[in-house]
């Protein structure tokens, strides 16, 4: 049996060479800096010379941290507001779009509401930054227009908080609308077909078929973007400045600060192991719900 | 104009007729209604994604004084292509621009490489280990890079990468995700077909190369565009890795440039002009591939169900 293993091994040679690649990458840069990551939450950097192993003191002190707890807080809102308002928007996208009269009009609206996603935060961010200055940028003069404003979006924390939130709503919707466009076209048309002769309108049809078969995407998409939610970091740190800084920026943006402008890479690593824990733990309770939600 | 016979959702491969023809009659005063309201829904949110790239261009290609004028710019004022001189040739983002083309094209090309390679082996059926291999590499996916940034910054350092392109290729070269893609496109090819050839006297590499390679090309071509966009697009890499801005991608070049916050400064040496013209050569790209990439995104979206 082993002989013969070994012999199957040795005529498949070439596929493990094809494959180590992958296998020596995933070593290094996943598993080892896991590794690396959890030993230097135990330890301290020097700037010169080697690190120094201190026991828990890092995580007492991140405990005690009075910035930590506040990022944890930003996070949650900022986090929780995008998951919450960024809900609907994307099933009320996909359901527009998949009434929509003509198959040119359609794709052309897909195309245009998917746009911003393809493009990084910074362009995103950098872009509505420009938009949203109170000094000439064109939200502000459209506001007048209405005799509103000028709102200081980005250097008044509530505000660029609720900045925070609404824009990420803004570029992803599209992306989002896709999943669920996909799985309406998986509905059985013979529904429809049955409403109609019952005398539903296209509005009946939309309310009480299509919308109540979306209930298990909603329920994955909904999980998925929980586990998003403590990495949000691109976003934050494009759009941060110094006046709404204690109140936009988040954990990763923290850590980032922390162990890289800082080089407290020890203090930085604690708070990573923590997430990191978080996450798989969060990760594990999707895998369950989503796959009851699949069951049922 | 909305004739509702004429109503088609393609989406992938699959085409749903969702009307059939005779209930045109049948439609009543509230589905016109309803209909109306749709459209005018959708023009909205296009005006909504656009109406602020078009003031982006607009500023782009206004003269320098002009762009810093207050009110609407939905047109170029003065109209002056100055802005890209300058970002481009004063404030070299050229240089930015050639080490993104640079990553991109090396990251991309070894990623697909590897995760063609990686899918291949993992469809083979009775290949020892190949079950702890699938098992290792599906792992990865449960932890997300950001989550472990000081850790890969760590390596980085150790390995002597900092402040070099090659930590940036290496910074996301093979992804769980990818691999798990091709091989579904791979497991798509009918295995009878490598059977024979292997009979026939193939290696494993030349099926792989000749039957395998040419069969999955939608596959390839998804995860190729997909990587494309991500390098494209990569930031915090850039940021923990590189220092010396001589080694800066377009996008971190490009985040000193456009996130100096006017709320707070006020002045700045940077007219709009410039701020967007920078914007302008960032999505480019993008842009001119954004038509053909389209079809594939849909694929890869659906087909990955909901990973980004």
């Amino acid at each position: 049996m082993l002989r013969h293993t070994t012999r199957t091994m040795r005529s498949h040679a070439w596929l493990y060479v094809m494959i180590l690649p992958v296998i020596a990458y995933f070593l290094i840069f996943v598993y080892y800096p896991l590794y690396q990551g959890a030993a230097s939450s135990f330890q301290e950097f020097k700037l010169l010379g080697t690190a120094e192993w201190i026991g828990t003191e890092n995580y007492l002190e991140v405990w005690k941290d009075g910035t930590f707890w506040q990022v944890v807080k930003n996070t949650l809102l900022i986090g929780g507001g995008i998951l919450v308002f960024g809900f609907f928007p994307p099933i009320m996208v996909a359901l527009a779009l998949n009434e929509a009269a003509t198959l040119l009009f359609k794709k052309l609206a897909q195309t245009t509401v998917y746009l911003p996603h393809l493009f990084s935060w910074v362009v995103i961010g950098g872009m509505w930054i420009f938009l949203l200055s109170p000094g000439g940028g064109l939200v502000n003069e459209l506001l007048a227009l209405i005799n509103v404003g000028p709102v200081r979006f980005l250097t008044n924390t509530t505000w660029a908080r609720a900045t925070m939130i609404g824009l990420p709503i803004w570029k992803d919707m599209g992306y989002a609308a896709i999943i669920y466009l996909a799985s309406i076209t998986s509905i059985n048309p013979s529904l429809y077909e049955a409403a109609r002769i019952d005398g539903a309108s296209r509005f009946q049809q939309m309310y009480q078929i299509t919308l109540p078969l979306l209930k298990p995407t909603m329920k994955v998409v909904f999980m998925l973007n929980i586990l998003g939610l403590l990495r949000i970091f691109d976003q934050i740190f494009v759009m941060r400045n110094p006046v709404v800084q204690g109140g936009i920026d988040v954990i990763m943006t923290y850590v980032y600060d922390m162990g890289i402008q800082r080089y407290e890479l020890g203090f930085a690593s604690a708070i990573s192991v923590m997430v990191l824990l978080t996450t798989l733990l969060l990760t594990a309770i999707v895998w369950r719900v989503t796959r009851f939600g699949r069951d049922d | 104009m909305n004739d509702a016979s004429q109503l088609e959702v393609p989406l992938g491969d699959k085409v749903l007729d969702r009307d059939t023809s005779g209930s045109a009659q049948r439609e009543g005063g509230s589905d016109r209604l309803f209909q109306y309201g749709v459209i005018a829904f959708l023009i909205i949110l296009m005006m909504m994604m656009i109406v602020p790239f078009w003031n982006v261009v607009a500023v782009a290609f206004s003269g320098p004084i002009a762009s810093m004028t207050r009110g609407i710019i939905l047109w170029p004022r003065e109209f002056s292509a100055e802005g890209f001189r300058i970002v481009w040739v004063n404030l070299n983002l050229q240089q930015a621009f050639i080490n993104s083309v640079i990553v991109t094209t090396v990251g991309t090309v070894l990623h697909v490489a590897l995760s063609c390679f990686a899918a291949y082996v993992l469809i083979q059926r009775n290949l020892p280990g190949k079950t702890i291999m699938l098992v290792f590499i599906l792992a990865t996916m449960a932890i997300p890079g950001e989550l472990i940034m000081i850790p890969l910054y760590i390596v980085n350092k150790q390995l002597g990468l900092l402040n070099t392109l090659w930590a940036l290729i290496f910074s996301g070269m093979i992804s769980g995700f990818s691999i798990l893609l091709l091989r579904n496109f791979f497991a798509g090819v009918p295995y009878d077909l490598a059977e024979s050839a292997k009979i026939d006297g193939a290696s494993d590499f030349r099926i792989f190369r000749s039957i395998y390679l040419p069969l999955s090309q939608a596959g390839i071509a998804t995860i190729a565009l997909f990587e494309l966009v991500s390098r494209w697009n990569q930031f915090l890499p850039v940021i923990l890795y590189i220092n010396d801005s001589s080694k800066y991608t377009l996008q971190v070049a490009l985040n000193a440039l456009v996130t100096e916050n006017l709320g707070t400064s006020g002045t700045s040496m940077v007219t709009p002009n410039v701020r967007m013209a920078g914007i302008v050569i960032a999505i480019l790209p993008l842009v001119i591939l954004y038509p053909f990439m389209q079809k594939y995104f849909v694929k890869g979206i659906t087909l990955g169900s909901v990973k980004e």
